[in-house]
């Protein structure tokens, strides 16, 4: 459905199914920016990896990969190591996340300013200024 | 005998507890069959079994007689015969089957991996005690890709999210294929609270609390089973959770007492 | 402009999402989310809260059954199938069945 969406101003975020089932079969060109979130584990980092090379064969944009709850620089650089020809930007660990999650809420509400939230925000920047 | 399915929201742990649980199953009760269904490994890493993408053989199955199944095992393959060429040995001699090795192209699934639905209905139920674990979310749950299952665990953490995911899967118990049992395994908990949060949003009991448990964050950022880094509150809890499932839903001792099947 | 997230279950990818729905949203973009998932969350991170995010999600379980009927246009989509997020993002469910792995 994704693909057939038409083209306008305003900014379509879509959150697929977790997996990469949904990316294989997602008709190419659908989107213009493509983020892989990654946890800094092998396990996850695995995921992403093959996330990201379907995401590339299929043309889906520009691909940034997301190293989310980074507890420290080893984090960030097993990330980095595992995608060294993707631009990759951290998201620090944040209790504000884990807060939100266990509440139902949006990080946003819950504290606007966290160091996540406010690292997302950037992310979000830099697409926008990216187009 | 065993046959227990670990199911959940992706993340939730399942194949983090899974793997353990088949390990420590097996050093009890022997054989044990680890069964992954996932596309993506993630019982691997907590057996400890080095990931392996060889996918099995397109050969391995033909096509089915008009108006049934599409793809059958050929003849003279067997579900025995494809364990035995197909599953991996693991560690605590856990036989490790999985459907996935997905990778990249794959836009309509292998040939091979239709055998293994075929394996999982066909096995000799008595012959193994089996471990399963489900991807993330509950498609495949409600699919029935855990009939071999007597016992199904959702698996679920104190957030919103997993909750919610873990309500959908409560509605297995309704479907064609029910398993028998429907349990509830908490994880991540750090509170007494959560344990009595997720069994009231479920109306169930939750019948084993793993603990957020920093060592296994860590085995996972090394890529080692729990079971292999340092053993603490994680791996003490599953291997409660094994006793309580032995003492409550093992099937020989079900149909001694009950006299039922 | 249209913007895939993906990821591992447990990533964090949903968390994100919401986010950066809700950012481009205080950022004075006009934002869609869309929620892909088969157990779609997504309100959950967007601030929709939980008994908005349970309606959505029975509505996805019902057109899955083929119980509701297929919006025509994305703008029928966006009316039937959606709901309103804090900061003005709108959120939707898929209404468009993913063939199941075999059986």
């Amino acid at each position: 459905m994704l693909s057939s969406v038409p083209e306008s101003d305003t900014v379509i975020v879509a959150d697929l199914e977790a997996g990469i089932g949904t990316l294989t079969r997602l008709p190419e060109a659908s989107v213009q920016s493509t983020l892989v979130v990654v946890e800094p584990t092998p396990r996850s980092i695995d995921v992403g990896q093959r996330a990201a090379l379907v995401a590339t064969e299929r043309h889906q944009g520009h691909i940034t990969i997301v190293a989310n709850k980074v507890a420290d620089e080893d984090d960030v650089n097993r990330v980095r190591d595992s995608f060294a020809e993707f631009d990759v930007v951290a998201v620090p660990e944040d209790r504000v996340m884990i807060t939100a999650d266990r509440q139902g809420a949006s990080p946003v509400d819950v504290d606007p300013d966290a160091p996540a939230v406010k690292a997302i925000g950037e992310i979000a920047m830099k697409m926008i200024a990216a187009q | 005998m065993i046959r227990i399915a670990f199911a959940g929201k992706g993340g939730a742990g399942k194949s983090s507890i899974s793997g353990s649980f088949a390990r420590l199953l097996a050093r009890r009760e022997q054989p044990v069959l680890a069964v992954d269904s996932d596309p993506l490994p993630g019982m691997a890493y907590s057996l400890g079994i080095p990931i392996d993408d060889r996918p099995t053989p397109d050969d391995v199955v033909v096509e089915g007689p008009e108006g049934g199944v599409r793809w059958v095992l050929r003849p003279g393959l067997d579900a025995a015969g494809f364990i035995d060429t197909y599953a991996t040995p693991g560690p605590d001699n856990v036989q490790y089957l999985q459907f996935g090795n997905t990778w990249g192209h794959v836009s309509t699934l292998q040939r091979g991996q239709h055998a293994w639905s075929q394996v999982v209905k066909e096995m000799d139920p008595t012959a193994w005690n089996v471990v399963g674990d489900l991807p993330g979310g509950s498609r495949q749950a409600m699919f029935g890709w855990a009939k071999y299952a007597d016992v199904v665990a959702i698996v679920v953490e104190p957030t919103a999210k997993s909750i919610h995911v873990a309500r959908q899967l409560r509605n297995i118990s309704n479907a064609t294929w029910a398993p028998a049992h429907v349990v509830v395994v908490a994880n991540r908990v750090d509170d007494p609270t959560d344990v009595a949060r997720i069994s009231d949003a479920l109306e169930r009991p939750v019948i084993a609390a793993v603990p957020n448990d920093p060592l296994v964050t860590d085995a996972d950022k090394l890529a080692v089973s729990p079971l292999d880094h340092r053993p603490g509150p994680f791996v003490d809890a599953v291997e409660q959770l094994v006793a309580v499932v032995e003492s409550n839903y093992d099937l020989d001792t079900q149909e001694r007492t009950d006299g039922t099947s | 402009m249209k913007i895939a997230v993906v990821g591992k279950g447990g990533s964090g990818k949903t968390s994100v999402s919401g986010v950066l729905a809700r950012s481009l949203a205080r950022g004075g973009h006009s934002v869609v989310g869309l929620d892909c998932d088969t157990n779609p969350n997504l309100g959950l991170s967007l601030g929709v809260g939980d008994l908005e995010t349970e309606r959505l999600l029975s509505l996805r379980d019902q057109i899955d059954e083929g119980e509701q009927e297929h919006a025509h246009t994305w703008d029928d989509i966006l009316e039937a199938y959606g709901t309103d997020s804090p900061d003005g993002v709108r959120l939707t469910v898929v209404n468009r069945i993913d063939n199941p792995e075999p059986d």
